[in-house]
């Protein structure tokens, strides 16, 4: 075989690589199915000044919000498929479900409903990125208020 | 049986013990009762004798003697590991060699590009680099809402406020919930 007929085939080939590869990536961009959602529920007050350890990666966020106190009262994780329902139990009756719109690895949208006792409290919609989080806040509980971290990532 | 002209063209052959025994017997029959292929045969050695006297005479003024010394010496010359190690590294890094890396170089630009958080999500602890959420639409079902966010550390945060009436008189909860950002 030639030089130029060996260079051909050996572009050729690079070329199948890359393109397999790009394939991979866009395939991974958008066949995310699965998303993990994960929930905080966290009482800040100004009762005390302490703050819960297990809070130390959010401490930063938290801390945008002049408590004093910040207590870990309740973690959970669920696994929920494109359009499917997570459903979290909030302290104070409250119940927090969260539907992933749309998912890619890169970006989600969520629908979050927080209600208590069937009374709907917030709906919202939410873009933020995989792995990325946002906090919401305000109701009241315990002399405090609730404050709920909610983090999702693509799978 | 051969005639001169077949003699002719094995004559070279024959002076260089190149023919088969039946064949140089037959040639020497033919040449020792053949004047003009003894004349032949004559020139022929005598064009041998005058090549072999040239090579000989310039194969003097060669200094063969020290480049055998020199070649006897690299080849009993111990050499070592990382002397090899030396010499492979430079074959590889040399021009031709050098294409495998214009692949591998492309392909680690691209993973670049694509960066590790796409193909492994969660790998990177802590707060995401970009870690602000758009809020698309919110309903508080006439509730007071704000959406705080904070560049430093790239945070949103809804925050849900109590009504005046006291939305949460089912839960008796009366509490310091308008938070100062």
């Amino acid at each position: 075989m030639s030089l130029l007929g060996k260079r051909a085939k050996r572009a050729l080939l690079f070329s199948g690589i890359l393109w397999s590869f790009a394939a991979f990536a866009g395939a991974a961009e958008n066949a995310s199915q699965t998303v993990q959602i994960k929930i905080g529920a966290i009482l800040a007050s100004n009762q005390s000044d302490e703050f819960d350890l297990r809070l130390a990666p959010l401490e930063k966020q938290l801390r945008l919000m002049k408590y004093r106190s910040y207590r870990l009262l309740k973690e959970e994780s669920q696994k929920v498929q494109r359009k499917g329902n997570a459903t979290f139990e909030i302290p104070g009756g409250r119940s927090l479900v969260v539907t992933p719109q749309e998912s890619g690895t890169k970006q989600l949208a969520l629908r979050v409903h927080l209600q208590q006792g069937g009374k709907p409290l917030l709906d919202t919609t939410v873009r933020l990125n995989s792995g990325g989080n946002f906090i919401l806040g305000g109701p009241p509980h315990e002399g405090g208020a609730l404050v709920i971290s909610i983090s999702a990532t693509a799978q | 049986m051969m005639r001169c002209d077949d003699i002719r063209e094995v004559l070279g052959a024959w002076l260089d013990g190149e023919l088969r025994q039946a064949d140089a017997e037959e040639v020497r029959a033919h040449l020792a009762g053949c004047p003009s292929c003894g004349e032949e045969r004559r020139q022929l050695e005598g064009l041998q004798k005058a090549l072999q006297d040239t090579f000989h005479a310039a194969s003097t003024s060669i200094a063969f003697d020290s480049f055998w010394r020199g070649v006897e010496r690299r080849i009993n010359q111990k050499r070592f590991w990382y002397e090899d190690a030396l010499g492979w590294v430079r074959d590889v890094w040399t021009p031709p060699q050098l294409a495998w890396s214009v692949p591998i170089a492309i392909i680690l630009l691209l993973l670049g590009m694509f960066s590790v958080e796409n193909f492994l999500p969660g790998l990177r602890t802590g707060i995401p680099r970009n870690n602000f959420a758009a809020v698309e639409s919110i309903d508080a079902f006439g509730r007071n809402v704000a959406v705080l966010r904070e560049d430093e550390t790239k945070t949103t945060i809804i925050w849900l406020y109590q009504n005046q009436e006291g939305d949460d008189e089912s839960t008796g909860e009366k509490s310091e919930t308008s938070s100062s950002f």
